[in-house]
């Protein structure tokens, strides 16, 4: 149950930037068991986002690599990095996200759009997953009517419409006031109870030893602490 | 992500942004329209003369004609005689060879009386598509029948308005022969006044002189041959037979096929040429040459014609035809070979208007490419968000392809409905000026199945092909960078 999952050996992700090269990300090596609640936490630029962007295939690291299920991400072509963020992969960010002409209950349907669900069952999962989070009445707004916390309950069903493997959750309740942020941490707790792998970047410390089992802190594109256990966790 | 997905989201992207779709479109529809239009006109006139040459068989006829010295190498100029149309008639391919053989005839319908130009034709050359359109009545059935052809213009000259009330009725057909006889006549009836005139003036002695007598018997045998020349051309004979009228027919149809006011069959015709010279100076130096002018007009293996038409067989290749006549050594004019030329004129001349349209097709392309690129620029995020769901680029790409070539699609269906519109609204101008003009009103504008098909395909390739640098333009975006710019 316990065996690394997915781990990074010795990941860097440079940036050029006219003469200067940014290391957002520099030699990390860390590994992911099934079922964790990992918070990433750092200042700004530490390389929190960057790092998850690796691990969610979306980015493509500078030297290292990237194992999933022991399969390496540089063995990867494009497609099978695609196909691995539209079946394995659910991400949820701190701007949303959502495509504004479309209602909460298309915005869901999209994520099914890649992975080969058929037309006829794409409606019935968003309604249910919607649904599900409590928000059902709301399918047939655009985002621009929805609440922030309703506009991140929608994110988050489009992350979950499609039974991914792994949560990556960029500052989800970053835009979000204290209420949505309860709740939606409370959401994010219970799915991982559930099973789900969750990731999440925070530079919330609080919030991360609220629901973390893991607290991994970033300082310059370096994982400077990688075992640091909740106090509340139970 | 299926194709049906892509074509959902690309019709709901274009719908959302109406009114920069439409201005899109609109530049396709013009530039299509253009394109449809200028080449309905070209595929138009070709119909027009692809029909007229087809009703009229005249795809399936060669004329044939003598060379003249000029024309030839060798020192022989071989003849179109009858002969020569046996020969032809035998050249696998060939139907029907008759020659043109035309006669001034008198024709004479109740107190209407007029001379007209005739032509002589075989029944089989009748029953071809030349007369397949009869204004009235039919053909004749046989070479001998007691019947005529008469065209619409004899009608008219004759003052009878209904073709249908002439059918069936007798008109007296009449020809003025030159006989040996008048001509004799002509010389010999003066020739006793003639001879006491001379008697007078002669003087016993001057007459020994042998140049006076001489002279003398030029000039009275001179005399003689003008006085029997006069009498055969101008004392001619006249022959008239009453035959029916069967059928009316419009000569001004039949384009440069010779056809004459009246047509007889031809044995009857020759009831009238063979009893002597109807007075065409060509017929009777033909006579001088061939030794028979004092002899009837029989139907003589060496009577030259001045053109004979051959008709082919169905199917038949005109071009082995035409080569084994001239190899016989005529020339020839194939009215096939015209209508080459005329489809090789029409297919530079379409290929100029298609051009036309084609530049007008690219510059309603920049239109697509940029508004694909505003798009791209305003959609970078939404980009972003479809492959942090899992989208990859070729599924970036091909949304954007679909959307150029929705776009160039409704665009081609719109031009292609405002092709025929415009092509509608210049026909009626057209056929407006041509009836103002006298002329038969014809349709100009021809949209045929492969010009639709055609701008429908160039419409949508030539917009994919506009939508092809933005489509892999939005496939490059980095999602990373468009989801942090946000």
């Amino acid at each position: 149950m316990n065996k690394p999952w997915l781990y990074t050996d010795n990941v860097c992700r440079f940036y050029q930037r006219k003469t200067a090269v940014v290391k957002a990300v520099d030699s990390v090596s860390l590994s992911i068991e099934c079922g964790d609640f990992i918070s990433l936490i750092g200042s700004s630029g530490s390389g929190k986002s960057t790092m998850l962007n690796l691990l969610a295939g979306l980015d493509r690291p500078t030297s290292g690599d990237i194992f999933f299920e022991d399969k390496s991400f540089s063995n990867m072509d494009r497609q099978q990095l695609s196909s691995y963020r539209a079946n394995k992969v659910g991400m949820v960010f701190q701007a949303f996200n959502l495509v504004p002409h479309l209602t909460a209950l298309m915005n869901v349907e999209l994520a099914l759009y890649f992975n080969g669900t058929p037309k006829s069952k794409r409606q019935f999962l968003s309604e249910q997953m919607l649904s599900q989070l409590g928000i059902a009445d709301r399918s047939d707004h655009r985002p621009a009517d929805l609440s922030g916390g309703e506009q991140q309950r929608v994110a988050i069903a489009r992350a979950l419409v499609k039974s991914p493997d792994i949560l990556f959750a960029d500052e989800p309740t970053g835009n979000l006031d204290e209420k949505n942020t309860n709740d939606i941490m409370a959401l994010l707790s219970e799915l991982n109870k559930q099973g789900l792998t969750i990731i999440m970047v925070t530079h919330d410390l609080t919030l991360a030893n609220n629901v973390s089992n893991k607290i991994m802190q970033m300082h310059y594109g370096q994982i400077v602490d990688q075992e640091r256990k909740p106090n509340d966790l139970s | 992500m299926t194709f049906r997905d892509l074509i959902a989201t690309a019709t709901g992207n274009l719908w959302r942004m109406k009114l920069r779709s439409v201005l899109t479109f609109s530049g396709i529809v013009i530039a299509i329209a253009a394109f449809v239009a200028m080449l309905s006109f070209g595929a138009g006139m070709q119909r027009n003369i692809a029909e007229q040459f087809e009703k009229l068989g005249l795809l399936s006829v060669i004329q044939v004609y003598p060379k003249n010295t000029q024309e030839t190498d060798s020192s022989t100029v071989a003849e179109l005689n009858n002969a020569a149309l046996e020969y032809i008639e035998k050249i696998p391919g060939v139907e029907l060879v008759y020659p043109f053989e035309s006669l001034d005839l008198g024709i004479k319908l109740g107190d209407s009386e007029k001379t007209v130009s005739a032509q002589a034709l075989p029944s089989k050359a009748v029953e071809t598509k030349l007369f397949s359109n009869l204004v009235a009545g039919e053909l004749f059935s046989a070479d001998s029948s007691r019947e005529i052809l008469i065209s619409e213009d004899i009608l008219e000259k004759l003052g009878i308005k209904s073709a249908d009330s002439i059918l069936n009725k007798p008109v007296i057909i009449s020809i003025k022969l030159a006989k040996i006889d008048s001509g004799v006549v002509s010389m010999l009836r003066p020739l006793s006044d003639i001879i006491q005139t001379r008697r007078r003036e002669m003087q016993s002695d001057t007459i020994r002189f042998v140049e006076y007598a001489q002279n003398a018997i030029r000039e009275e045998l001179g005399g003689a041959l003008n006085r029997f020349i006069d009498g055969f051309m101008k004392n001619r004979e006249t022959k008239a037979e009453t035959l029916l009228v069967c059928g009316v027919f419009n000569s001004r149809r039949n384009g440069r096929l010779r056809l004459k006011d009246l047509i007889l069959p031809v044995e009857t015709a020759r009831e009238f040429s063979s009893s002597g010279f109807t007075g065409d100076p060509t017929e009777i130096l033909a006579g001088l040459q061939a030794g028979n002018l004092f002899v009837a007009n029989t139907d003589s293996p060496i009577k030259d014609y001045s053109q004979a038409t051959v008709m082919m067989e169905p199917n038949a290749l005109y071009e082995p035809i035409r080569d084994s006549i001239e190899a016989a050594g005529f020339r020839t004019f194939s009215f096939a070979e015209q209508f080459k030329e005329i489809r090789q004129f029409f297919r530079y001349f379409n290929l100029a208007l298609g051009l036309i349209g084609i530049i007008a097709l690219m510059t309603a392309s920049l239109g697509i490419i940029n508004t694909m690129i505003m798009s791209i620029t305003e959609r970078r995020r939404e980009i972003g968000i479809w492959m942090s769901l899992g989208a990859d680029m070729n599924d970036i790409r091909r949304l954007f392809l679909v959307e150029s070539g929705l776009i160039g699609l409704i665009g081609a269906i719109g031009g292609v409905i405002f092709g025929y519109l415009i092509s509608r609204v210049g026909s009626l101008v057209a056929k407006t000026f041509m009836e103002n003009e006298g002329v038969p009103p014809m349709e100009i504008f021809h949209i045929p199945i492969w010009l639709v098909l055609t701008a429908l395909l160039f419409g949508v390739l030539v917009s994919l092909l506009a939508g092809y640098y933005p489509a892999n333009r939005a496939a490059k975006i980095d999602p990373v960078v468009s989801l942090r710019n946000e």
